[in-house]
C-alpha cells in the first residue's frame, strides 16, 4: 500500500523533475558567455544530445560533433541531468558548476592531446594505391573530391553512421582479395598515433558479415591493426609512437576484408601527443 | 455474500454485468477522450487505409449483387483487387475499422479532400458523425474492443476471484502504458490481447459447459482472423488439458478429444475463411504465405539495453542477453504495484495449488479461500463435452501457461522483438488476474488489520482504488508516448533512455511536431518526413491536421538532399538519418524539437537561408 502511495506521488511529481526550456535556455547562456574556439560541449546523458544541440548547434559544428574522440579537446562543457556524466569528461578536473534549474552545467579540463598531424584533414596529401594478386599494385588518382580506383574503389572524407553514432572519417568500400594501401610522407610523429575504426550504416552492417582489417605502419613497422564488424562499433585504439615522436616519416594504412558485401568501412587517425 | 468465511455464494447477476460494463465505459471513455493526441503509425496508417478499402468491396459487393451480377462481384479480380491490400495480417479489425469510418465519420469526402481516399468517392456520404476527426472513427473499433477486453479479464478473473479482486485486475489490465498506447488504435495487439481472453475463457467454461465448447471454436475463427498469435492458443489450451487431466495420463488411460477441441479445429479455420475473401480463390497457398510470411519474419532494428538489434544473435554472450528482454521489459514496463501484487498472487496460487479442494472446503476461512472463489468438482464422471466436471480446473495452471507462452515465445533468441512489449501483450491480461489475486489478499489483510474500527465497510473499496491509483497515474502520465515509458524501478521516462530501452517505433510521434512543420512550411514544399508513411501524412491532411498538398520528398536516403525541412524520428538505428539531414541542411542545430518529460522524440531541421557573401573589396 506503501508503495502504491509513493507510485501515484511519482507519477505526479516526476514530470516537473525534468528540465524545462528555461532550464536549457539559462544552461546554454552560461555555455555561451565561457565559451573558447576549440572547447568540446557535450550533453549527459547522452540521450540529451539534440536537446542541447537546439540551444547550441552552432558551437557544435560537424567536425566536432563527428569527433574520433575527445582526445584532443581540453575544456569540455557538459549540460547535465540526473547526476549523468558525459564519458567525454572521463579523467577530466572539473573547473566550474553552475546549476540552472534542472541542469547542470559543468566545466572541465584535461590536457588535451595536441595533435601533430590529422590524418583526415590532410587525406588529399597522402597517396592512393590497391593491390592484387594478379594486377600487382596500381596507383589511384583524384577525382570529384575522392581517390578514385581503376577496380572501383573509391576513398574519401564522409559523414558516417558508425554503432549508430556519427563519425567523421576515409570511408572505402573495400574489394575483397584487394590490399588499398593509403600512404602518408612527411608525417611529423607525436607520442601516440591514435585509430579509430567501423563500419558505416546500420543496415550494410545488419546486411554483411565480413570483417575490415586495417594494418597500420609507421615507417614501414607495424604499430597494430584494427577490425572492424557488424558489432565491433567504434574501436578506437592508441599505438605508442613514442621512439618516433618529433621525427617525420610515412604512414601507411593496408586496408583488406574477407567478405566485401555491405562493409562500407570508415576511419580516423590523429598522431598527438598527449 | 459476505467476503469473509462463508462458503462463496452465486454473485447477484447485477453485479456480474453492470460492474464489467462500468469498467467497460470507463475504459472506452478515456480512450476517446485521450486517443486525438497519439499520432499515427506506420503500420495503422496501412491499416486505415486497408480498412477502407475493404469495406470500399463490401459496398460495392452489394450493389452488384443487387444489381444480379453475382459472379463477378466474387470474381477473382474483384477480391483481390481490394483484399491484395496488406493480404499479410487477416481482415477482421481492418474491416471493422472500415466499416466504423463508413458510418461514423464527419463526411466532407467530396471537397478537397476527395483525392486523398484511397477509393473512388462518388458523392457525400450519409453518416452518424460521431467523430470530427476521420481517424478517430477509425479507430472506434479498437477502442470499443479494449473495453470490452476489460469486462472479459474481470468476467475471468470472476472465475477464481470475487468482484472487487476482479475489477481490479480488470482495471490493472488497461492500466500499463504500454497496453494502453496499443489500445486506442486501429492496430492489432490489443485487439488479439481481447481475443486471447474470449478464447481462454470460453475454453474454460467449456469445461464444464458444451455451449462453450461450441462457441470457443467461433471465438477462435474471430481471434484468426484478428491476427496470427492466435496460432497460439491451442497450444496454450493442450498443456492445460493434458494438466487436469493428468490422471487419466497417469492411468495410461488418454483423456477423450474434448468437444472444446473438435470445436476449434472444425468451426475456427471456418470463420476465417468467411471472415478473409482473401482467401476465398486460393485457401491453400495464400493460408501458407501467410504462415510463412510470420514465421519467417525479418528482425527490424529496436534497442534493448542500449544495444540495437536487427539480427538473431549468433555469440552465447548476445543470446542470454537477448533473451532476458521479455522479462527485463515486463519488468520495467508495468506498474510497480502492479507487480507487486502479482507477486503476492503468485504465491497465493503456488499454496492454493497445493491443496484439494476438498481441503478447501473442510477449511473454508483459510488465507487462500478467502482469495479464491472455489470451482471444484461438481460431478463423479467427465464426458467429451463436461471434459472437466470432475477435477479441479488448476486455475493457477491455466494462468501460468497463458503468462509463460506469450513471453517464453519473445525470449527465443530466433524470434524478432521489433514489436517490445506488444508482441507479448496477451500475456498481460492473465497476468493481471494473478495481480487481482495479489489485491484480494491484501483486502483480506487490511480488514483484518482494521476490523475494530467504523471504516471497516468502506476499507475494500478504498483500498482496491489505491491499488489501481498508481497504474491509472502512470498510464496517464505516459500518453501519448507509452512507448517511451518505463516505470519506477526504471526511473520513467528518463531512466527508460539512460537504460538503453527502446523509445518508440514506426513514427507516430510526429503528430505534436506538426504544427512547427505547418509554420516553417518551405516554399518549395520539399518536406522530408524520415518514418511518417505517406499513408499517414494523408491521414493527417483528411483530419485537417495538415493542409491539403503538404509536400513529401518521399523515402530513403537520397531524397534528404532534395528537401528543405525535414524531421527526424530518434531511434537508435535511425542516426544514419541525421547525418543525413545536418549534410542536406549544413547545420547540427534541430530547430524544433519535441520531448516528454525530457526525453526528445522527435527533431526538426530546416535549410535556412545561406548569409549573403561579403562584397568583395
Amino acid at each position: 500500500m506503501l508503495l502504491a502511495l509513493v507510485e501515484t506521488v511519482n507519477a505526479f511529481v516526476a514530470p516537473a523533475l525534468a528540465p524545462s526550456e528555461k532550464d536549457w535556455r539559462a544552461a546554454a547562456a552560461e555555455v555561451r558567455a565561457g565559451f573558447q574556439p576549440g572547447d568540446l560541449i557535450v550533453a549527459a546523458p547522452a540521450w540529451s544530445d539534440s536537446l542541447m544541440r537546439v540551444q547550441l548547434g552552432d558551437l557544435v559544428p560537424m567536425p566536432i560533433a563527428g569527433r574520433m574522440d575527445a582526445g584532443r579537446f581540453g575544456r569540455i562543457w557538459e549540460i547535465s541531468q540526473r547526476g549523468a556524466r558525459a564519458a567525454e569528461t572521463q579523467s577530466a578536473q572539473m573547473a566550474a558548476t553552475s546549476r540552472h534549474g534542472r541542469l547542470s552545467v559543468k566545466l572541465w579540463q584535461k590536457p588535451a592531446a595536441r595533435v601533430a598531424f590529422d590524418f583526415l584533414s590532410q587525406w588529399q596529401k597522402a597517396s592512393l594505391s590497391v593491390s592484387t594478386p594478379d594486377r600487382g599494385e596500381l596507383p589511384c588518382w583524384m577525382a570529384q573530391a575522392k581517390f578514385q580506383c581503376g577496380e572501383g574503389t573509391s576513398l574519401g572524407p564522409e559523414l558516417l553512421e558508425i554503432d549508430t553514432a556519427l563519425r567523421n572519417g576515409l570511408a572505402i568500400d573495400p574489394h575483397e582479395r584487394t590490399i588499398t594501401v593509403l600512404e602518408y610522407s612527411d608525417v611529423p610523429f607525436g607520442r601516440e598515433l591514435a585509430v579509430a575504426a567501423g563500419l558505416h550504416n546500420v543496415w550494410l552492417r545488419k546486411s554483411g558479415d565480413g570483417k575490415v582489417h586495417l594494418r597500420v605502419l609507421a615507417d614501414g613497422r607495424e604499430l597494430g591493426a584494427v577490425d572492424a564488424g557488424s558489432l565491433s562499433g567504434w574501436s578506437v585504439r592508441r599505438f605508442d609512437t613514442s621512439g618516433l615522436a618529433g621525427r617525420q616519416g610515412k604512414v601507411r594504412f593496408e586496408i583488406t576484408v574477407d567478405k566485401a558485401h555491405g562493409r562500407h568501412f570508415g576511419f580516423a587517425a590523429e598522431a598527438r601527443n598527449p | 455474500m459476505s467476503e469473509d468465511a462463508k462458503p462463496v455464494q452465486p454473485s447477484r447477476p447485477r453485479r456480474e454485468w453492470l460492474l464489467p460494463l462500468f469498467l467497460a465505459l470507463a475504459t472506452s471513455a478515456w480512450m476517446l477522450a485521450v486517443e486525438g493526441h497519439q499520432g499515427i503509425g506506420r503500420d495503422e496508417s496501412q491499416y486505415f487505409r486497408a480498412g477502407e478499402r475493404y469495406w470500399g468491396w463490401v459496398e460495392s459487393t452489394v450493389k452488384e449483387i443487387g444489381k444480379g451480377h453475382f459472379a463477378s462481384a466474387f470474381s477473382r479480380g474483384a477480391v483481390d483487387a481490394a483484399w491484395d491490400d496488406n493480404h499479410e495480417h487477416p481482415s477482421l479489425m481492418k474491416l471493422l475499422y472500415g466499416a466504423s469510418w463508413r458510418a461514423f465519420h464527419t463526411c466532407d469526402c467530396t471537397g478537397p479532400k476527395r483525392g486523398l481516399h484511397p477509393i473512388p468517392i462518388t458523392g457525400k456520404h450519409a453518416t452518424l458523425p460521431l467523430f470530427k476527426r476521420e481517424s478517430s472513427a477509425f479507430r472506434f473499433p479498437a477502442i470499443l474492443l479494449a473495453g470490452l477486453g476489460v469486462a472479459l479479464v474481470y468476467w475471468l478473473a470472476r472465475r477464481v476471484l470475487q468482484p472487487l479482486p476482479s475489477a481490479v485486475a480488470a482495471v490493472l489490465s488497461v492500466a500499463q502504458p504500454h497496453y494502453f498506447f496499443h489500445a486506442q488504435i486501429s492496430c492489432f495487439d490489443v485487439p488479439i490481447t481481447v481475443m486471447a481472453v474470449l478464447v481462454a475463457l470460453a475454453y474454460w467454461k467449456s469445461l464444464r459447459s458444451p455451449r462453450w465448447g461450441i462457441l470457443c471454436g467461433v471465438f477462435w475463427g474471430l481471434a484468426l482472423a484478428t491476427k496470427h498469435n492466435a496460432w497460439l492458443f491451442p497450444f496454450f489450451l493442450l498443456p492445460h488439458y493434458l494438466w487436469i487431466r493428468r490422471r487419466d495420463l497417469l492411468r495410461l488411460r488418454p483423456p477423450r478429444i474434448p468437444l472444446v477441441f473438435v470445436s476449434m479445429a472444425t468451426i475456427g479455420p471456418v470463420v476465417l475463411f468467411v471472415l478473409w475473401p482473401w482467401l476465398w480463390h486460393s485457401p491453400v497457398d495464400r493460408a501458407r504465405g501467410w504462415l510463412v510470411r510470420h514465421t519467417q519474419h525479418e528482425h527490424y532494428n529496436f534497442e534493448y539495453l542500449g544495444r540495437n538489434w536487427n539480427l538473431p544473435p549468433k555469440e552465447t554472450d548476445r543470446k542470454l542477453l537477448r533473451m532476458t528482454f521479455p522479462f527485463v521489459s515486463t519488468l520495467i514496463t508495468v506498474p510497480v504495484t502492479t507487480l507487486a501484487l502479482a507477486g503476492i498472487g503468485t504465491v497465493l496460487f503456488l499454496r492454493r495449488r497445493r491443496r484439494t479442494a476438498e481441503a478447501r472446503l473442510s477449511n473454508p476461512g483459510s488465507r487462500e479461500n478467502r482469495v479464491f472463489v472455489d470451482e471444484g468438482p461438481t460431478a463423479a464422471h467427465a464426458s467429451w463435452i463436461r471434459p472437466g466436471i470432475d477435477v479441479d480446473l488448476s486455475p493457477g495452471v491455466f494462468l501460468a501457461i497463458h503468462i509463460a507462452g506469450p513471453i517464453a515465445l519473445i525470449a527465443l533468441p530466433s524470434t524478432p522483438i521489433f514489436g517490445g512489449v506488444k508482441h507479448f501483450l496477451p500475456a498481460m491480461p492473465f497476468f493481471c488476474v494473478v495481480a487481482g489475486a495479489g489485491a484480494a489478499w491484501l483486502v483480506q489483510f487490511a480488514r483484518r488489520l482494521f476490523s475494530p474500527l467504523r471504516f471497516r465497510g468502506a476499507l475494500p473499496a478504498s483500498l482496491a482504488v489505491l491499488l489501481c491509483l498508481p497504474a491509472v497515474a502512470e498510464t496517464q502520465r505516459s500518453h501519448p508516448d507509452g512507448l517511451g515509458h518505463y516505470n519506477l524501478l526504471a526511473g520513467g521516462f528518463a531512466g527508460g533512455a539512460s537504460l538503453g530501452m527502446n523509445r518508440q517505433f514506426w513514427g507516430y510521434s510526429a503528430l505534436p511536431i506538426l504544427p512547427w512543420m505547418i509554420a516553417h512550411r518551405p516554399t518549395s514544399n520539399r518536406i522530408y518526413w524520415h518514418d511518417v508513411l505517406h499513408d499517414a501524412i494523408t491521414m493527417y491532411q483528411r483530419d485537417g491536421r495538415l493542409p491539403i498538398g503538404v509536400g513529401d520528398a518521399g523515402v530513403g536516403e537520397n531524397v534528404v538532399e532534395q528537401s528543405d525541412l525535414g524531421i527526424l524520428i530518434l531511434e537508435k538505428h535511425f542516426t544514419v538519418y541525421e547525418g543525413l539531414e545536418w549534410q542536406a541542411y549544413q547545420t547540427t542545430k534541430p530547430s524544433s524539437v519535441y520531448a516528454h518529460e525530457g526525453v526528445p522524440f522527435v527533431v526538426g531541421y530546416e535549410r535556412k537561408p545561406q548569409p549573403p557573401r561579403p562584397e568583395q573589396p
